[in-house]
């Protein structure tokens, strides 16, 4: 059985990295592009929010930071589409270090109550960078264009987001069976008898929200790059943030699937229906969609499946 | 436990077969005597959907003009929007797919100025015309040579008419001292541009210069300090919530400058409907208005007036209306589809829309617009340029009635 | 920087600071008893904006008046939703994120509803009231901000009077207490959840009407109206109606004092920051949790 898997997901590797080879139009190199930076951003939340139930609402926060630290390196130190690229990975290496700052404190503060601190860190985020004409201010930052046919430079950046999302699973697969992982789902069930059980909670939770902020840094990074212009009511908009926790937790939050799941659904039928039907009907029918899943599967798609499996 | 793994496993190899499917509906086949297809996004659902749709009625009535014309080259016109949800990233990857993947014969513009400062680049990486109201004059700068703004929605040149015309007024019967309140978003820093540059020119004291982040909840503190600072003149210069929220405590705290100028909030059909009296004698700009003597208007009148039931076409209105004559224009001008062809055209030639007729400098951009238009008697009335004045304006403004 | 500033920007903060008190605080009690978050509740307070609106427009009725047709017909309504919508998801184990998912659906649906009935445009709500204030000395007191503000007293009193007197309320209070216990002695928990549920939608559509009379409103102006309550009901406590209305006060106060004594563009900034570091020391909002 494992073997069979671990071939199956190599085959689906190999077809999705294939993909831009066979020279698909343009849209469809972004469409997946913005495919799998959900995956990455319900997945790296998923870490924090599903694992631990810890339902963080501000991180677009790291997106954005991601995004404009990217954004204003390439600016000001004239990178070229390498360096830009590369330029992300600090970019999330400094929405983690934002995160450990950040949740020290905070994830001492628990269940609703932690949400709505995340809200305001996150609007803290986007008016400084708002208020602060040096991190890009209220009129945003350009970046220049990769020097090559727009098909190689989506190609590209395709590819780098494809490889992300495949270091993110795999932390996220690593963090499921581990022992870490089940620390967090002990944290989830029961803090305070996690901590009976000498499970270092404060010391992993903060671990898990590091790692949750990093990937997102990164993907902002790139999507800054994808979009060409940034602002501050692009990459921080509280939107993104509550996106991704339906997301995880349509699909099934604190399951390694789940986020996969839920962030390839609702991304495909939005699109879909933005295509299909007059404005405001795929509106409700979108909406309509949370109500009749949750109504049918209250826990998640994920737990529904698996009981059916079962049963 | 693995019999469950692998049921979700299954689950996502459906979705990545389903999402392959997905991906191969294939793209409309175009050809002579078909249609001209015009796609691209707007927002009209969320946040700007209001703006959105007005545009889209705007393009929808020229399309229904052309139509009844015998079409655009021979050719009947259709358009293909899609609805970016106010979405900026959405907004990019729309326009992508228009390009792409319909292989529209044209693109059309957007709104907000955010999203058609993404979407330039999106055109100008693809060589496709993009004629829009842009993103301020910081989006013209970039060297964009695809991206027109017929006419642009631009806050540098928003107040140009209104300083002009109070240059002609006697210095004694000036204000004196300014408030300038701005949001702070690239609409706001663009309106900041000019009044900083003719404040200075025309001796005007700028006691408050203060920006503000949206929403705006209370303005009730800023009207006290515009109040105890004695400002005769004061700038709201934001959108139609925050513009609402300043009139309503200025009004209530029987605050009475000479002239309250407005940014691009009073220039919605909302502004005379909801505000009433109450929103008379503000000052403004616009790009375009419809009471120019522009052949064209009259037309557009009438059809908002039958359909709508409003006196004259709301801005955005005719922004959509006059993009699409622009691109009308050209295509006709170049006799081609052919994108470079037509951007050389529209470099070297005048149009002539119900803005007035403008021709394209390097960035795309037209002569520098200068109307400036008073609200007076629930009217919308052009004060400025003075030969094609409407209306006297009125200054000061009379106390606020109770 | 003088009094007369100062002591006016208070007068409207705390005024404000009320009205997103009465739209939260049927957000708070839905919380508190029925592990509901509710993301269509301010939704559900457009809803009542709109009425008024309409009402206004159309047969001159003033949306205080208003208020005694569309809070019952809210309260019909509500009813219907959680008999169809959220009892059947009272049984998820997770119900708070199972009832965030759900009426974030019908916050998307509501609002698009309303686009196609009432149109994009914003609207102002402009009772002949609409710009008046009452002026006492140096001071002015808007009228809007008045209405808003004693709608707010009277509705917040009115929930606060029927958890504590009435047999009903008591009841409810009871199952949020003890809610196995409460079963036992035959009070029937749907009923009362129905209620609640009802009752705070209720509270929203009044919340709703005299937000409206402050700022425009257009149909996405829930989401924005959903973060203010939010911060109210954390600051007050979940559940706890007296803290809400505290903490009403209390973000009218900080507002207001922001808004005399720093640079606008900080405004904002201050605000969700110090609610932050407020949230730091004191993780559990101002005051303990309890209906």
């Amino acid at each position: 059985m494992q073997k069979y898997r671990l071939v199956a997901i190599a085959i689906l590797i190999v077809m999705l990295a294939a993909f831009p080879f066979l020279e698909p139009e343009v849209y469809y190199l972004s469409f997946m592009f913005s495919l799998f930076m959900y995956v990455v951003l319900a997945s790296s939340w998923n870490f924090i929010g599903g694992y631990t139930g810890y339902l963080s609402f501000g991180h677009a926060a790291f997106f954005g930071i991601g995004a404009f630290a990217t954004a204003k390196a390439a600016s000001m130190l004239e990178l070229t589409p390498f360096l830009t690229i590369l330029a992300s990975i600090p970019a999330g290496a400094l929405a983690a270090l934002v995160a450990l700052i950040v949740g020290y404190p905070c994830l001492k503060i628990r269940g609703p109550y932690f949400s709505v601190v995340t809200i305001c860190f996150a609007f803290v985020v986007e008016l400084t960078v708002k208020n602060i004409e040096f991190l890009g201010g209220a009129e945003g930052i350009w970046l220049k264009f990769m020097d090559i046919p727009e098909k190689l430079s989506r190609s590209i950046l395709y590819e780098v987001m494809l490889l992300l999302m495949i270091v993110t699973l795999s932390v996220a697969w690593w963090l499921d069976r581990s022992r870490f992982g089940a620390g967090l789902r002990a944290i989830r069930s029961d803090e305070e008898v996690a901590e009976t059980m000498a499970i270092p909670t404060a010391k992993i939770k903060i671990q898990a929200f590091v790692l949750s902020a990093f990937f997102p840094g990164i993907a902002g990074g790139l999507f800054a790059y994808y979009l060409t212009y940034i602002h501050a009511d692009v990459v921080f908009n509280i939107n993104i943030s509550i996106l991704i926790v339906l997301m995880a937790m349509f699909g099934g939050g604190g399951t390694w699937l789940g986020p996969i799941i839920g962030a390839v659904i609702l991304t495909v039928v939005n699109e879909g229906l933005s295509t299909f039907a007059q404005a405001e009907i795929a509106r409700i029918i979108y909406g309509a969609l949370f109500i009749v899943v949750t109504i049918f599967m209250p826990n998640g798609i994920i737990d529904f499946f698996r009981k059916k499996g079962s049963s | 436990m693995k019999g469950k793994r692998m049921k979700g496993f299954s689950l996502l190899m459906t979705i990545a077969v389903l999402c392959g499917l997905m991906l191969t509906v294939p793209a409309a086949a175009i050809g002579a005597g078909k249609p001209i297809v015009i796609g691209g996004s707007l927002p009209l659902t969320g946040e700007f959907a209001e703006t959105g749709q007005w545009i889209e009625r705007g393009m929808r009535f020229w399309a229904e003009g052309i139509n009844a014309k015998g079409g655009l080259l021979g050719r009947p016109v259709e358009f293909k929007i899609y609805d970016d949800q106010s979405n900026v990233g959405k907004a990019v990857t729309f326009a992508e797919k228009a390009i792409t993947v319909d292989k529209v014969d044209l693109l059309f513009g957007g709104y907000p100025g955010t999203a058609a400062r993404a979407v330039m680049p999106v055109a100008e990486k693809h060589k496709v015309v993009y004629v829009s109201m842009g993103g301020h004059m910081k989006s013209f700068q970039q060297g964009y040579t695809y991206s027109f703004g017929a006419p642009p929605l631009m806050g540098e040149w928003w107040y140009e008419g209104f300083f002009q015309w109070l240059a002609t007024i006697p210095a004694n019967q000036r204000p004196k001292r300014a408030a300038v309140y701005t949001i702070n978003n690239p609409v706001g820093l663009a309106l900041q541009d000019s009044i900083d540059r003719w404040t200075k020119k025309l001796n005007i004291q700028v006691a408050i210069n203060e920006k503000y982040n949206s929403p705006l909840a209370d303005a009730t503190s800023m009207i006290v300090k515009a109040k105890q600072m004695n400002c005769d003149i004061i700038f709201a210069n934001g959108f139609f919530p925050d513009g609402v929220t300043t009139m309503k405590a200025a009004k209530a705290l029987d605050y009475n400058p000479k002239a309250i100028v407005q940014g691009v909030g009073s220039v919605v059909p909302a502004w005379i409907k909801e505000l009433g009296a109450d929103g008379d004698f503000v000052f403004s700009g616009t790009s375009l208005y419809n009471k120019l003597n522009y052949p064209g208007n009259d037309k557009l009148n009438a059809y908002v007036k039958t359909k709508y039931n409003l006196d004259g076409y709301p801005l955005y209105f005719g922004f959509g209306y006059a993009w699409m004559q622009t691109i009308e224009q050209a295509v006709t001008g170049a006799k081609s589809l052919d994108q470079t062809k037509i951007r050389d055209w529209l470099k070297t030639h005048k149009v002539d829309t119900i803005a007035g007729p403008m021709t394209f400098d390097k960035k795309g951009l037209p002569a520098p617009i200068n109307f400036c238009t008073q609200i007076i008697n629930g009217k919308v009335e052009l004060i400025w340029p003075k030969n094609i004045r409407t209306k006297e304006p009125v200054y000061p403004k009379p106390a606020w009635k109770k | 920087m003088d009094s007369v500033l100062i002591i006016q920007s208070l007068i409207s903060g705390i005024m404000m600071g009320m009205v997103y008190a009465l739209l939260g605080v049927g957000f708070s009690l839905t919380w508190g008893v029925m592990h509901v978050i509710h993301i269509s509740h301010a939704a559900f307070g457009l809803l009542g904006a709109y009425l008024a609106y309409s009402l206004l427009q159309y047969f001159g009725v003033d949306p205080v008046v208003s208020a005694a047709v569309s809070v019952p017909l809210l309260f019909l309504v509500a009813c219907g939703v959680y008999q169809l919508l959220i009892r059947p998801i009272t049984k998820a184990k997770e119900v708070i994120v199972a009832s965030m998912i759900l009426t974030f659906g019908l916050a998307i649906i509501l609002e698009n509803v309303m686009v196609l009935i009432w149109k994009a445009d914003p609207r102002v709500l402009t009772p002949t009231y609409a710009s008046g204030a009452l002026i006492v000395g140096p001071f002015y007191f808007q009228y809007p901000h008045l209405v808003g503000f004693s709608l707010s007293i009277v509705g917040i009193t009115a929930i606060y009077l029927f958890l504590k007197k009435t047999y009903t309320g008591m009841a409810v209070r009871a199952a949020w207490q003890q809610p196995e216990a409460t079963q036992l002695y035959g009070v029937n928990l749907y009923r009362i959840s129905m209620i609640t549920f009802a009752l705070a939608v209720s509270t929203a559509g009044a919340g709703g009407i005299s937000l409206a009379l402050l700022n425009s409103f257009e149909p996405h102006s829930h989401n924005l109206w959903l973060i203010y309550l939010f911060l109210v009901v954390i600051v007050g406590g979940v559940g706890n109606v007296i803290g809400t209305a505290m903490a009403g006060l209390i973000i009218g106060v900080i507002t207001g004092l922001s808004m005399a004594f720093l640079p606008y563009q900080w405004v904002n900034l201050v605000t969700f920051g110090l609610l932050m570091i407020f949230l730091i020391f004191r993780p559990h909002g101002l005051f303990k949790q309890g209906v």
